[in-house]
């Protein structure tokens, strides 16, 4: 595939060239001052790019094939990427980080799309709304998740006084690590095996605050792929006799496809970068139910300061995250409708 | 005859070396000559040194450092940089700067950091400055000094290196509520940990009360084990030994205590939570820093305004007290750079300067000739009540005083303490503390290794 486009690259190159040669002086010197315009119309943005991405990115890369500590490293090729494919840290991590996405990103896009779709509905107030729902979005993180912490404190908290207001018993929110179901059923006397445990009370907690900031985001989206659709479609499938499940079924949720899969893709994305809030919140504990693994990989370069591990640990994170967008542009990609 | 000439050449050779390796200058003697020879006229050197303070404190500091700029006859300049809000920031900071290859000059550091800047050979040994027969202390001065502060920075894993010199220290004690303690039927604060858990359990009775303010903090648990007669690291630093059976004793009753709800757990996104609820007349029993005297002293004014008081943490034996407080510690530069901030150090541990600090932050003094004056401060301001005679104190109390761990790693070991042993009892009352500890220690032991001098 590589070679291919090299190939025609170079094709291309080479006609380009001979055509070029072929040009009386007067128009070749024409064309020389035009490409000669768009190099140096493209070059800050070129040395942006080179000094900005590409050699941090190289550098990072370099740094992970050493034993880089606070100070330049030895070079020792591939050692630390072994070491992680041995780490039961990093796998732990990557495991709580799939929970966290594989909850949160489902649980956002139908509170999304249920929100969308209410405020695209001709009712009073619907700009107020909008507005509101967004506003978690735009509020500093840091801050949020402040506030949110105080929510969850157990025994300061919003959120314990009102259970307790109506009879029931409070809980330890984010200083909790054992799972819902583990909780729930054994305050019934039942005992859950540990894999049937579920996710720790701690992540659910973060992710109903993921969910309280992304909500109104994905909604936005939401709302101008619901505004690209063509009334045209609903009235005539009203006409028809269309109900109204009929016609989300049949109109809305095809049309929205292109959406929905943006914002599917933004969103696994952005819960497997996840790292603000949960250190603000919970800073990977208690214990490690919250150490998802931009939080393991935080602890490795600041709390132990292995920077080459780190750096390693960071690509292979880049990788897994590549690689699942790649995944769900040949799955999901083929269903979405562009017209 | 042969015999006896051949035992008299022996001993006139025995008795040469004896002499000549009296007289030859030692390697500390020899470096401490070479920082003699150092000049700093017309050089005039600017240096930079940071901290965690908070502004009014660095007021004082810069105002400090603003005299000895005006009267050091050298022309060094010396200039105080809040670096962040506490000890870590300022780790991180420096990690960050040490990378960069532009770290201040003088910096606050635990030991164990410096410990790690000396294995990354960012940090100086500060032993031939102090004993420069011309930049030095002198004797009286090293006799002034608290032995037991200035022999904290002496680094066991680099050979017995200063890498950090006391300009303060501090001690971690119980702070609690003694108008509450009182009505719970306890005329002193408790001296042994049945006691003591007794009293954390009937104050935690009252419904949104509790005995104790547990904190994710290894320091906590430290103080605990040192109580108790354990360790953390071994005397000789070559491992970690909190698995002892005092080790065990702590976090069973950690797990006892939170099983039976008499502690309340203070979130880890929380600042000064402890701090706070303890003002409130929430919480019977902190245990927290001398340092943080103030603080303490203006939150209960500001909210429930009760008696308070500091003391030992309960024991079981003899007194051991966690003695902590950061050094200073000077950065690798140039001989001139290097000099210039072990004078600005040197100023600071003098004792206007050293009684002023201590009387304005709560620290303790590093000299005993500050000690009268730092307590007749604390006594004659009102605000300090029955504390100010139980800060006099701190100074027998620091007697007592074990270092936690002054080895290189030692701040992921600390967060493994929370995370594997103390985060998981608080959840799990079934969790087999020994086993917790072992696998913990096993853990800290491999860190300890890896941050190991090469």
């Amino acid at each position: 595939m590589c070679m291919m486009a090299i190939k025609v690259g170079l094709a291309r190159a080479s006609a380009s060239l001979q055509a070029y040669r072929q040009l009386p002086p007067v128009r070749r010197k024409r064309r020389l001052h035009t490409i000669a315009l768009g190099y140096a119309l493209m070059a800050p943005a070129v040395i942006l790019l080179l000094v900005f991405e590409f050699y941090p990115l190289f550098s990072g890369l370099w740094i992970s094939l050493t034993n880089w500590r606070l100070t330049r490293g030895d070079f020792i090729g591939l050692a630390n990427y072994t070491r992680a494919f041995s780490d039961p840290g990093m796998w732990h991590s990557l495991g709580i980080t799939f929970t966290y996405s594989l909850i949160s990103v489902p649980l956002q896009l139908v509170l999304a799309l249920l929100l969308a779709y209410l405020l695209f509905q001709q009712i009073k107030g619907t700009q107020f709304f909008r507005v509101l729902y967004f506003m978690p979005y735009v509020t500093s993180t840091v801050a949020s998740a402040a506030v949110w912490a105080y929510i969850f404190s157990p025994d300061i908290g919003l959120l314990n006084r009102l259970l307790e207001g109506i009879g029931l018993s409070g809980q330890r929110w984010l200083g909790e690590s054992r799972g819902i179901l583990e909780l729930a059923f054994g305050s019934l006397g039942v005992q859950l095996p540990g894999w049937l445990a579920g996710p720790s009370l701690a992540m659910v907690s973060l992710i109903i605050y993921t969910t309280w900031v992304f909500v109104g985001y994905d909604a936005v989206l939401f709302l101008s792929g619901l505004s690209n659709i063509p009334n045209e479609l609903y009235d005539a499938a009203k006409v028809d006799g269309a109900s109204g499940w009929q016609l989300f079924r049949y109109i809305t949720f095809p049309l929205l496809s292109p959406t929905t899969f943006f914002v599917v893709l933004i969103t696994v994305i952005g819960t497997f970068k996840a790292f603000n809030h949960i250190y603000i919140m919970t800073k990977g504990g208690p214990g490690d139910a919250t150490t998802t693994a931009s939080i393991y990989i935080f602890n490795q370069m600041v709390v132990y300061n292995r920077y080459g591990y780190s750096a390693a640990l960071s690509f292979i994170m880049f990788f897994v995250i590549l690689g699942l967008t790649i995944v769900q542009n040949n799955v999901a990609g083929k269903r979405v409708v562009y017209d | 005859m042969r015999t006896r000439n051949s035992m008299r050449v022996l001993a006139v050779i025995l008795m040469l070396a004896v002499v000549v390796t009296a007289c030859k200058p030692s390697a500390g003697g020899a470096a401490a000559a070479a920082v003699d020879q150092i000049s700093l006229e017309g050089k005039n050197v600017e240096v930079v040194l940071w901290h965690n303070r908070s502004q009014s404190d660095q007021d004082l500091l810069q105002t400090m450092l603003d005299e000895f700029n005006a009267s050091n006859p050298y022309g060094i300049t010396a200039r105080a940089e809040i670096a962040g809000a506490s000890y870590n920031d300022v780790y991180n900071k420096i990690n960050a700067a040490i990378q960069a290859g532009s770290p201040p000059n003088i910096a606050v550091a635990y030991q164990n950091q410096a410990a790690f800047y000396r294995s990354q050979d960012a940090v100086i040994d500060l032993s031939p400055y102090i004993n420069s027969s011309k930049y030095g202390l002198t004797a009286d001065d090293k006799k002034d000094y608290f032995a037991a502060f200035l022999a904290s920075d002496a680094n066991p894993q680099f050979k017995g290196e200063t890498l950090g010199f006391p300009t303060q220290r501090s001690l971690e004690v119980m702070y609690y509520n003694a108008d509450w303690l009182k009505q719970l039927g306890y005329d002193k604060a408790p001296t042994d940990w049945k006691t003591w858990e007794e009293a954390a359990c009937k104050a935690s009775q009252e419904s949104g009360k509790a005995g104790w303010a547990f904190i994710h903090e290894a320091s906590n648990f430290a103080s605990q084990i040192f109580s108790r007669g354990g360790r953390i690291l071994a005397e000789d630093g070559q491992s970690y030994v909190f698995n002892s059976q005092a080790g065990q004793d702590t976090l069973a009753m950690i797990q006892r205590m939170a099983a039976n709800k008499c502690l309340v757990e203070i979130p880890v996104s929380e600042r000064y939570g402890e701090q706070n609820r303890f003002a409130n007349g929430d919480v019977l029993f902190v245990f927290a820093s001398s340092s943080g005297m103030n603080y303490y002293a203006d939150a209960v004014a500001k909210a429930a305004n009760f008696k308070w008081d500091i003391a030992p943490l309960p024991q079981t034996g003899d007194l051991h007290m966690n003695l902590y407080g950061a050094s200073m510690s000077v950065f690798k530069t140039t001989p001139e750079q290097q000099l210039a901030s072990w004078l600005v150090i040197k100023f600071l541990g003098e004792k206007a300067q050293t009684t002023r600090w201590a009387a304005k932050t709560g620290y303790l003094p590093v000299r005993a000739s500050a000690k009268e004056d730092v307590i007749a401060a604390f006594k004659a301001d009102p605000k300090w009540g029955p504390a100010a005679d139980s800060y006099a104190k701190l100074f027998d109390w620091a007697n007592a005083g074990m270092v936690e761990s002054p080895v290189a790693g030692y701040d992921p070991v600390r967060s493994l303490i929370d995370t594997d042993v103390m985060s998981v009892v608080i959840n799990d009352p079934k969790a087999d503390v020994k086993s917790l500890l072992d696998t913990a220690v096993t853990k800290a032991n491999a860190i300890l290794k890896e941050n190991a001098p090469q």
